[in-house]
């Protein structure tokens, strides 16, 4: 009964986790209520949808839009031409030079002409879509930065750990669980706690606090509600402590001032990133016990290499990017 | 020494504090709620043992 109410306890936390910074970032809308719909379109243009026509000479002018990247309003990009659609209520901006989709595009309308009525400038910023970001986030952390090959962190409990496949897969999973609460309770201390009071610089000392005090929580619980699974990770479960990649993620967040939902997403994803990494390893290691090794490669060394060639392999990722 | 520098400093001292205490008596409440029983006569077969490993 007692577990039950944990589990479900668990989930409604998730829950609101993951929903409450999408409640508020649905609401944004176009400053000017005539402009439906803003967005990319390939690499070269931005398409502008308005709620009824407009006047064709208006929509043609290069000279009604002003286009820069939110960072640096100071530069404007040229608009080779525009074209507007049969219905008139469709506008599509060509630009001669490819747009940098990952920085929003601030686009300023003056005084938009419909119907002989001029309805006041709009100013809309153009974004790529929010979930494919996230996305995006996610699969980096996961993949192509994955915090093991790529980054080489947490290599004591990767190599600890990665002897066969149940104990692998184990400690991924409360990896997981502890990367994911201690990275959200560091995201809501740094915002809320540490900023407004000019406390950054203890930033480190907080989040190492953070994260022994999540993994003597999943301790003190696991001890209690799974004691089978507490027995297979034995030490090793203290050794999150020591373990790198936990404390690098919180430190990533601060550093690029991620939300909510961001932060989520790099958590569980480097906490994946690694259960990947160590299933990955536990299956070649596995195999490597009925190998016919040299004796002076055999147990760790032999694992080094494969940890290295591994790595190469994630290298393939890299420079990839999703969206 | 700057009357803020000092202001701050004792701010992040309490600042930090009371986090510490929130946390530590949440610990302690859940480890008083999953605590487990341990059989008493483990600690004492062990304190009768040698022990020098």
């Amino acid at each position: 009964m007692s577990r039950l109410k944990f589990k479900g306890l668990f989930c409604a936390i998730l829950v609101t986790l993951v929903l409450v910074p999408f409640s508020g970032r649905c609401a944004s809308s176009p400053s000017n209520k005539f402009i439906q719909k803003s967005a990319f379109k390939g690499k070269n243009d931005i398409v502008i949808t308005f709620a009824a026509p407009v006047e064709e000479a208006w929509a043609k002018d290069i000279s009604n839009y002003r286009v820069y990247e939110e960072p640096d309003p100071d530069i404007r990009l040229e608009i080779s031409n525009i074209t507007l659609s049969q219905d008139r209520k469709t506008v599509i901006l060509h630009f001669d030079e490819e747009l940098n989709q990952n920085q929003p595009h601030v686009v300023t309308i003056r005084d938009i002409k419909s119907q002989g009525k001029n309805l006041g400038t709009a100013i809309v910023k153009v974004k790529k879509l929010y979930l494919g970001f996230l996305f995006s986030i996610f699969i980096g952390a996961m993949l192509i930065h994955n915090f093991v090959f790529t980054k080489y962190l947490g290599l004591c409990v990767f190599f600890g750990t990665s002897q066969k496949k149940s104990t692998a897969v184990g400690m991924g999973i409360t990896f997981t669980i502890v990367m994911v609460a201690s990275a959200m309770m560091s995201w809501f201390l740094y915002q809320f706690v540490l900023k407004p009071y000019h406390l950054d610089y203890l930033q480190i000392i907080v989040f190492i606090g953070l994260v022994s005090l999540s993994v003597q929580a999943v301790d003190t619980i696991l001890r209690k509600v799974n004691p089978v699974l507490f027995k297979a990770f034995g030490v090793y479960l203290v050794l999150v402590i020591a373990n790198c990649i936990i404390l690098a993620v919180p430190l990533i967040l601060a550093d690029n001032e991620y939300n909510a939902a961001e932060s989520f997403m790099l958590a569980l994803g480097a906490g994946l990133g690694f259960l990947v990494a160590l299933f990955l390893m536990s299956s070649v290691r596995e195999r490597l016990e009925l190998a016919n090794v040299p004796p002076t490669y055999r147990g760790l060394p032999i694992a080094f290499v494969v940890a290295g060639l591994f790595a190469l392999a994630f290298l393939g990722f890299s420079g990839m990017s999703i969206f | 020494m700057d009357p803020t520098l000092i202001k701050m400093a004792i701010g992040g001292l309490a600042l930090l504090g009371c986090i510490g205490l929130f946390f530590g008596i949440g610990l302690a409440l859940a480890a008083h709620k999953f605590a487990v029983e341990v059989n008493p006569k483990v600690e004492e077969v062990k304190e009768v043992l040698a022990g020098a490993q």
